[in-house]
């Protein structure tokens, strides 16, 4: 015979939610990112041509600027922002080197299929400051990787094209399959993107580097299909508590 | 584009490996997928110097040795007299022109040119086209083949706003409209130029007399068109990403070299017009800088070796870039060549460090409200923001991906709506939502940006024993909200669900806050959630 003493009451278990998989990545990256010394700064997802492409260095004729990879509002007179780095143009147009930002958030292109979507989010940083090289890029590509992947993880730096940097980077991890993914691109700030604003190339030097949210949260759940992360299906989004 | 490994390797004279040969192409930045004996490259837009054989062995000789052997007609050529008028110097600067006649068509190809069609398992067409096609692939320099005999009249080059159809040589038609590159016979288009020759003037099988035509369009005048016409051409593929507008003589007496190969040539001339001279970019000798940049320390003899062996020339200190090298401006786009023969996995790291910077209050707001509503069993959702709902304040995309999503949304609750309705469909009794997101309206022709949360409830407040029968409601959920942030005012209201045509009875309440609005008094909220310090493995939904 049990005593009274052991009839207790059953357990309250309060309900609780969850942070959105993409947001709970974002936020861990940029988090990882203030702890390295970044400053955190935002800037619109309506942006003109000007900070968007001009600024960096994407010429008129570049196939980003065009109609089919592009949104354009209100007659062309804006954009929905395709990369979130006229957010660091901005920054840099108010603040004079030594700098380092990042920003993130939501950028669009026109893509829509398994793996792309209209809508998706980016972190990119940027740190300008007297004699940045190529060889430092690389020590912050791999603190930023191995926080994400483990110490373990193998990559490779490949060759790339960004207007906005030169020399250009991809940098892939090598999956537990023994297939290359790519995971960033980077490189060292273009020196026609500094001047664009007011920055001394001849004394200051940069690097920048932009993460695709959506692609390494799908690598680190096993998300096959992007979509599912903007349907709000609870039994999605209940498995990320 | 496919470039055969074979045709590659017959000019190095370390005759690498396929395997290896892939490797520096991966090391000099050329993505690619091996199929077979054949790599299947996907190159930069910055490198259209590469969209060759002849392209790749300039890259792939800061490794190897390259013997460039190709033959080419060496001898004196007459001047072609034709009746030609370019009207807009300023797209085209540089073009040539080639008039040739043959007594016999040939119909079998042997040695590189048989390998050529073989190897890549391409279509022949016409000798001439033929030729064509693979001077393209050898030299990276788009050739157009006129059958010489439907050329009669005046042949102009110009830029103008047409309105014409168009029937190209791939038996599509199509209508030009605005303003088109076009070369016109009397009149008619016979060319839309970088992007696709006209049927009416092009080789047959029975052409014995060829016009080829060696241009150089400026990139930029002519962009865009392969898109906007739905031509994904090999021709437009390069003019776009830009062609050496140096080497036409080259170009065309390597065309002469292989016609005479397989035919006897009875009369051949050729002229060349150049309205503008391109001037070579000359660039400052500075290893420190190029030192300085990738973080390495090597001599300016090792420097310089690496530039030579790409095609580049010094002299007085000074570097010249060669003509088929179109990105390169600058001291950074030098030090990218030395990193890239290097091998960016061969460069040592330096450690980096940066001075701790600041952080902003507005983000920690944002996240004590988020970490709030999770405590409440709330779940955070992203929505796109393009709807088909416009207000007067609704901001209209230009081109939308979808039509009947033309707008951008004035609201979060609405896109919340929406989630609540699409999971009570799924048999889900107890809903608790919140966005964070930026909405973008027109106010007095100005964008105006705010930022907003927007929440959402229905059903059960919960699945434990105490919440389990309880509905939520208004007070429900205001007295909920006031014991965590007693200082903030979230103003709940009863949406309708009118328009979500369900049976469900169940009240739905919700609230959309401007962020601003919110006190410093939400930082003092303590969190019970805390982050997921791991990163759970998804299961699928249909194996749940």
């Amino acid at each position: 015979m049990s005593s009274n003493k052991d009839i207790l009451p059953p357990e309250l278990i309060k309900d609780k939610g969850s942070l959105h998989p993409i947001n709970h990545m974002k936020d861990s990256i940029m988090s990882l990112l203030v702890s390295f010394g970044f400053e955190v700064v935002d800037g619109p997802e309506i942006e003109t041509e000007e900070f968007n492409f001009d600024m960096l260095n994407i010429k008129k004729t570049h196939p980003a600027r065009q109609m089919h990879d592009t949104f354009y509002v209100e007659k062309k007179l804006n954009l929905l922002r395709t990369h979130t780095s006229p957010v660091q143009i901005r920054g840099m147009l108010e603040k004079k080197p030594p700098l380092a930002f990042i920003s993130g958030g939501k950028v669009y292109r026109k893509d829509d299929d398994a793996t792309h979507l209209p809508m998706f989010h980016q972190v990119e940083g940027i740190f300008v400051d007297e004699n940045v090289s190529f060889a430092q890029l690389k020590d912050l590509i791999y603190k930023i990787i191995y926080s994400l992947f483990g110490e373990s993880v193998e990559l490779r730096f490949r060759p790339s094209y960004f207007p906005f940097t030169e020399p250009s980077a991809e940098v892939d991890i090598l999956s537990k399959e023994g297939k290359w993914l790519e995971i960033l691109g980077c490189g060292l700030v273009n020196p026609i993107v500094l001047e664009n604003c007011n920055i001394d190339s001849n004394k200051y030097s940069g690097l920048a580097f932009g993460l695709g949210i959506e692609r390494i949260a799908m690598l680190k759940h096993g998300i096959t299909d992007i979509r599912e992360f903007y349907k709000s299906n609870l039994d999605f989004l209940s498995q990320f508590k | 584009m496919k470039i055969a490994y074979s045709h590659l390797v017959s000019h190095i004279q370390e005759n690498p490996t396929l395997e290896m040969v892939s490797d520096r192409l991966f090391q000099l930045g050329h993505e690619h997928e091996v199929e077979g004996n054949i790599f299947n490259m996907e190159f930069t837009p910055n490198r259209g110097d590469c969209l060759s054989v002849n392209g790749l062995l300039r890259d792939l000789s800061v490794f190897y040795t390259i013997n460039c052997d190709q033959k080419v007609y060496t001898e004196k050529l007459d001047n072609l007299q034709i009746d030609f008028e370019n009207l807009s110097q300023d797209i085209c600067p540089h073009i040539s022109f080639l008039k040739l006649e043959i007594d016999n068509i040939p119909h079998t190809y042997k040695g590189y040119l048989n390998d050529y069609f073989t190897d890549l398992n391409l279509n022949k067409n016409n000798f001439f086209t033929d030729i064509s096609n693979y001077i393209s692939y050898e030299t990276g320099q788009p050739t157009h083949c006129y059958d010489a005999n439907k050329v009669n009249g005046k042949l102009i080059f110009q830029e103008l706003n047409t309105n014409q159809e168009f029937e190209t040589l791939l038996d599509k038609k199509i209508n030009l409209t605005d303003k088109n590159s076009v070369f016109l016979l009397n009149n008619e288009v016979i060319n839309l130029a970088g992007v696709v020759g006209g049927k009416r003037t092009s080789c047959s099988s029975e052409t014995k007399t060829v016009l080829v035509e060696c241009a150089f369009f400026k990139p930029e005048k002519i962009i865009g068109k392969s898109v906007k016409y739905d031509i994904q051409s090999e021709a437009s593929h390069k003019f776009e990403r830009s062609v050496d507008p140096e080497c036409h003589e080259t170009v065309i007496r390597r065309f002469i070299n292989l016609v005479d190969e397989y035919s006897n040539i009875k009369k051949m001339s050729f002229v060349s017009y150049k309205y503008e001279d391109i001037k070579a970019y000359k660039i400052p000798v500075d290893v420190n800088k190029i030192n300085q940049i990738i973080g390495i320390n090597i001599s300016e003899d090792e420097y310089l070796s690496y530039l030579l062996k790409l095609g580049f020339t010094v002299d007085n200190s000074l570097i010249t870039v060669p003509s088929y090298r179109s990105d390169i401006e600058t001291q950074n786009d030098l030090a990218e060549e030395v990193a890239r023969a290097i091998g960016y996995n061969n460069i040592l790291k330096k450690e980096l460090s940066i001075p701790k910077g600041k952080i902003s209050n507005n983000y920690d707001i944002e996240n004590k409200l988020r970490y709030f509503l999770l405590d409440q069993g709330f779940y955070e959702v992203v929505n796109s923001p393009f709807v088909n709902i416009s207000s007067d304040m609704s901001i209209t995309v230009d081109n939308p991906l979808d039509s009947n999503r033309e707008y951008l949304r004035t609201n979060v609750i609405s896109s919340l709506m929406d989630n609540l309705i699409y999971n009570e469909r799924r048999q889900k009794d107890s809903i608790k939502l919140f966005e964070i997101s930026d909405v973008y309206t027109l106010k007095d022709n100005q964008i105006d940006r705010i930022r907003r949360l927007s929440i959402i409830a229905s059903g059960r407040a919960g699945h434990n024993y105490e919440d389990f029968s309880k509905k939520i409601n208004i007070k429900y959920l205001t007295k909920l909200f006031k014991n965590g942030l007693p200082g903030e005012n979230f103003d709940f209201r009863i949406l309708e669900r009118d328009s979500a045509k369900t049976k469900i009875k169940n009240e739905i309440i919700g609230c959309e806050v401007d962020i601003s609005n919110f006190s410093t008094e939400v930082l003092n909220y303590k969190e019970i959630s805390k982050s997921p310090d791991t990163f759970i493995q998804y299961c699928p939904i249909s194996e749940l």
